[in-house]
């Protein structure tokens, strides 16, 4: 007899009170098995003791010993264990441990993250255009003078130029001042047809209450053969009734921009007031929401698709001032005040 | 710009009421903003775009309104009596760069009393924005806000020679605008010079020498038209910006300086008396010459989706001036002098939409292949930043882009400085000097903003880009920014905190496994700062307590710990794949190992993996202590498993005696 036996016991015993679980009664049958005071396997397995040699005697009495102690141990613990789930199941009818507990006490904090709201806003607009199949791209914001102005149709002393007042950096390099500059990277590198957002930071020398020097934009590029204004209003309502809701009314006026002819501002109906005229519409009904358009041909021609065969429409709006109106955040400048209060509202 | 709307509508034949007109007017792209009462009449400020010049006066936007509203623009219709003196006999003009000035047109009125213009005339340009000044200087702002033409009058016997000459300023040359103030010249500006000297700004503004004042009794009266680029150049340049130049760098009509110089004339005389001479003076060294287009409606309707009836396209061409004929399916058009912006056969198409309106267009979704979309990888990367850290419990700031070059030039000394700094080279503020090279500074600065208003707690991430000079303007670097604060005030706490987030970010994003080496300069406290250093000894970031140096420097009540990582060298994390589940019990064992103060964990634990044998499934760390000076003991948890039998309690202490032995001889350490 050797300790290989003591072994084989270790193992059936684990395996057997595993298999018992937290059940009361089956914990006491594997007792009874391997502890019970008559028939208990480790009586059996003491009995052998008395005829072993002294020398393996010593080791066998060992190794038995801490076989004894490791079993009544864990019995002792699974009996606790079938215990308490006793209780449990006993609907609090039996008296807890530790006494009663103040239900009423608050639970422990969950530490929730949060996005930025104006992040919160890019990815549900970019998942609303995945879903119609566009893809998201990004672009450098440190850009040359030819992708943020001239590629879009905007010269150098070009009057649209005051609109955007630039930050200029050394070598005749400048901050973007939107997101379009994208757009004629896109074209540059690949033929259409293109469906394309493009969200991103963007920067603008003018700070008040509503400018701030820096913000961010998306952007939307479709160009195909026998894209139509009607594709364009088609698209803009698809997306902006599954940003707000089915009920606004969206509304294109003419509008001016450098890279886009016939240009369109879009206003969806005031979704605060219903109309009636309140704070956020200026009284008017109607809230200015994108700029947009069908591509000026001179873009086209700058990037070097055929003027010709395709048309194209683009369409931009401020992010954050989508986040500010979604959110009712008053002032733009509170969005890059590293507040954390103002973020953890949106976990 | 603002309009009266009376003005507007005495223009009109047929005029709705003012509320249908505004309507109308900003359906076809003239958006009226914003409408309060003025004197006598209510004042629209109507946002006019910078393309149309042509509708920044009353008449042009009254033409406007008539093809909108469906009315008739009244022809312009005024008297002028001229007396039998030859004007050419009384001044003469000389253009010397007809291509910066392609006409100048002038009128001698004489014997005019220059007193104020009536309150009628007046009360307009109140309602415009413009303060009267005499009934001349009236005269001028009058027509131009009702033509669109800049004029200007000169006190005819101020003008030095009685000679008017167009020429660019020479070297040197100065003038005292009628602001009052001295404007340094140079040759690329363009001037009105009389005999001696320059007069006037061409385009921008008259000279304080030569204006109309008490004692006038003869004016001599400019409507030109200038170069846009030029006007728009040197306005800027001297960094003024008037009524004039407004409409001469948009580019003005160049054929109404004629009709505008006679209604001014006209006006003048009835207003402050006297007589107009007989016959303009008229240089007209480049004639301007009509540009014709054409198109076809059907193409037309295919660009705009919608039908849109030839006679219907004829109407709002002729209603615009474009005296469109319509052969078969092609319109045939002659753009007016007043449509500068009108250049090819889209702009066509836009006059023709917009007042047919965007609201006729019948919506239609286009039809592309339905390829799925896919977000660029460098949108994959920081999203997948971002939504590591608000997995782990951090929310998201944002700060500026631009930072105090002075606070940026501490960047260096920060283990990943990007390179050289890359300045603005027209900042708003000093504050916002130079293009940030670091996330921290900002979160710093958010942090104390944050403990400023009470917060204790601070758990805030900051995903954006910093910047560096490079040889081809800058470089961009993806950056993922932690700070935290608050706990139990206990500093190694906090910085296990910050470890196990910043390690737990690393690896969501993909960033490579990387070593925790003490560090972090001035920025991190010497006791709690490491750098994270990649296999092939890249530093990729740094993380740790805030030194207490940096800690003063942004006035920050609390300590704080931060980590920056570089998002450079991150790939997306392969997949996670299934590994079978081990079905033979585990055998835990806690071991506490007591060392001296000099060994770090890192080598406590690499020593314990290598001597452990392949039956170890995990080591981990569970706690240290520290009982005296000299002691620390550091408990270790492993697990052994066997794959395929229930593991022994012989087999184990045998693995672990041997692992005591080993660790003893090599590491020199006890066991408690």
């Amino acid at each position: 007899m050797s300790t290989d036996r003591l072994d084989e016991v270790r193992s059936a015993f684990l395996a057997d009170l595993e298999e018992a679980g937290g059940d009361a009664e089956a914990v006491e049958k594997v007792r009874i098995t391997y502890a019970g005071r008559r028939s208990g396997l480790l009586n059996e397995l003491t009995a052998v003791l008395r005829d072993l040699p002294k020398e393996a005697k010593r080791d066998y009495g060992r190794a038995l010993n801490e076989l004894k102690k490791d079993i009544e141990s864990r019995l002792a613990d699974a009996r606790e264990c079938a215990a308490s789930e006793k209780v449990a199941a006993g609907k609090g009818q039996t008296k807890g441990v530790a006494g009663a507990v103040d239900v009423t006490l608050p639970g422990t904090p969950v530490q929730r993250g949060a996005q930025h709201p104006v992040h919160i806003v890019r990815r549900r607009i970019e998942e609303i255009f995945l879903r119609m199949g566009y893809d998201v791209e990004a672009g450098p914001e440190v850009e040359d003078d030819w992708h943020n102005f001239e590629a879009l149709n905007i010269p150098p002393d070009h009057p649209a130029r005051d609109d955007q007042d630039t930050f200029y950096l050394p070598q005749g390099y400048l901050l973007r001042t939107h997101t379009s500059p994208v757009q004629a990277r896109v074209m540059e590198s690949r033929q259409p047809p293109i469906r394309i957002v493009v969200p991103g930071r963007v920067y603008r020398r003018d700070s008040d209450l509503r400018h701030s020097p820096m913000f961010h934009q998306i952007e939307g590029l479709l160009v195909d053969e026998g894209i139509t204004v009607g594709h364009l209003k088609a698209t803009l309502e698809a997306f902006l009734h599954a940003l707000f809701s089915d009920d606004v009314e969206v509304r294109l006026r003419p509008g001016y921009f450098p890279f886009t002819e016939p240009s369109a501002e879009v206003d969806i109906s005031c979704i605060f007031c219903d109309q009636k005229g309140c704070g956020v519409c200026s009284g008017s009904g109607w809230i200015e929401i994108l700029d947009s358009g069908m591509v000026d041909p001179r873009v086209f021609e700058a990037v070097g698709v055929d003027s010709e065969r395709f048309t194209g429409f683009a369409f931009g709006l401020g992010l954050d001032r989508i986040a500010m109106l979604v959110y009712g955040i008053p002032d733009l400048r509170q969005l890059f005040a590293g507040d954390q209060r103002l973020t953890r509202q949106f976990a | 710009m603002i309009f009266d709307a009376e003005w507007l509508t005495e223009l009109l034949d047929g005029a709705p009421d003012t509320d249908t007109l505004a309507e109308k007017l900003t359906d076809c792209g003239c958006l009226v903003e914003l409408r309060e009462e003025g004197e006598g009449a209510e004042k629209w400020d109507v946002e006019v775009t910078t393309n149309r010049p042509d509708a920044m006066n009353h008449r042009g936007l009254a033409r406007e309104a008539a093809v909108a509203t469906g009315c008739r623009l009244r022809p312009v219709d005024f008297d002028l009596s001229e007396s039998d003196e030859d004007a050419g006999q009384l001044a003469t003009i000389e253009i010397a760069d007809p291509k910066l000035c392609s006409r100048y047109v002038a009128r001698v009125i004489r014997g005019v009393s220059v007193g104020s213009s009536p309150e009628w005339l007046q009360r307009r340009l109140r309602n415009c924005g413009v303060r009267p000044i005499n009934a001349v200087v009236d005269a001028t702002n009058y027509v131009l806000l009702e033509l669109g033409q800049p004029l200007h009058a000169f006190d005819l016997d101020l003008v030095r020679g009685r000679r008017i000459v167009v020429r660019p300023a020479e070297e040197g040359e100065q003038l005292e605008t009628l602001d009052g103030e001295e404007r340094e010249l140079d040759p690329s500006m363009l001037m009105i010079a009389d005999g001696e000297g320059v007069v006037a700004l061409a385009g921008i503004m008259g000279g304080a020498d030569s204006e109309i004042n008490d004692d006038t009794t003869d004016v001599l009266l400019e409507s030109a038209h200038f170069d846009a680029l030029s006007v728009r150049r040197t306005s800027r340049r001297l960094g003024m910006h008037t009524e004039a130049s407004h409409r001469f760098e948009r580019g003005t009509d160049p054929e109404m300086a004629a009709t505008a110089c006679d209604r001014a004339a006209a006006l003048i005389a009835e207003l402050a008396g006297g007589h107009v001479c007989r016959g303009r003076i008229d240089v007209h060294p480049r004639p301007w010459e009509p540009t014709r287009m054409e198109f076809s409606i059907a193409a037309l309707s295919a660009f705009t989706g919608l039908d849109i009836p030839a006679d219907r396209v004829v109407e709002i061409l002729e209603g615009l001036e474009f005296f469109p004929e319509l052969e078969g399916d092609t319109v045939r058009v002659t753009v007016p002098p007043h449509r500068v912006d009108i250049e090819r056969v889209p702009d066509l198409y836009e006059e023709v939409i917009r007042h047919v309106g965007y609201g006729a267009v019948p919506s239609e979704l286009p039809v592309l292949p339905t390829t799925p979309g896919h977000r660029n990888a460098n949108w994959q990367l920081i999203d997948r930043a971002r939504q590591a850290a608000v997995t782990a419990g951090l929310v998201e700031i944002m700060t500026w882009s631009f930072i105090d070059a002075e606070v940026d030039a501490l960047v260096p000394s920060q283990p990943i400085c990007p390179g050289e700094p890359l300045p603005l080279q027209n900042p708003l503020a000093q504050t916002q000097g130079v293009m940030r090279r670091s996330l921290l500074p900002g979160m710093l600065t958010a942090a104390g903003a944050n403990f400023n208003q009470g917060e204790q707690e601070l758990s805030i991430f900051e995903q954006g880009r910093v910047f560096n000079r490079g040889d081809d303007g800058a470089r961009e670097h993806e950056r993922l920014g932690v700070a935290l604060s608050g706990g139990d005030g206990a500093h190694d706490h906090l910085f296990a905190r910050l470890k196990g987030i910043v390690d737990d970010l690393a690896s969501r994003v993909g960033l490579p496994s990387t070593q925790w080496r003490g560090g972090g300069g001035p920025w991190l406290d010497a006791d709690a700062g490491a750098e994270l250093v990649a296999e092939d000894g890249t530093v990729i970031g740094f993380a740790g307590l805030l030194s207490p140096e940096f800690s003063d420097r942004w006035d920050l009540r609390h300590q704080v710990a931060v980590a920056e990582l570089d998002l450079g060298l991150a790939e997306e994390p392969p997949l996670a794949r299934f590994e079978a589940l081990a079905r033979h019990p585990a055998v835990v064992v806690d071991m506490t190992v007591e060392h001296g103060p000099e060994l770090s964990y890192a080598e406590l634990e690499t020593a314990t993996r290598e001597f452990t044998t392949e039956l170890v499934e995990e080591l981990g760390y569970v706690t240290r202590f520290v009982p005296g000076e000299d002691v620390v003991r550091t408990t270790l948890r492993l697990v052994y498993r066997h794959p395929e039998k229930s593991l022994t309690q012989d087999e184990v202490n045998t693995a672990q005696d041997e692992l005591r032995k080993r660790l003893a001889e090599a590491l020199g350490v006890g066991f408690a």
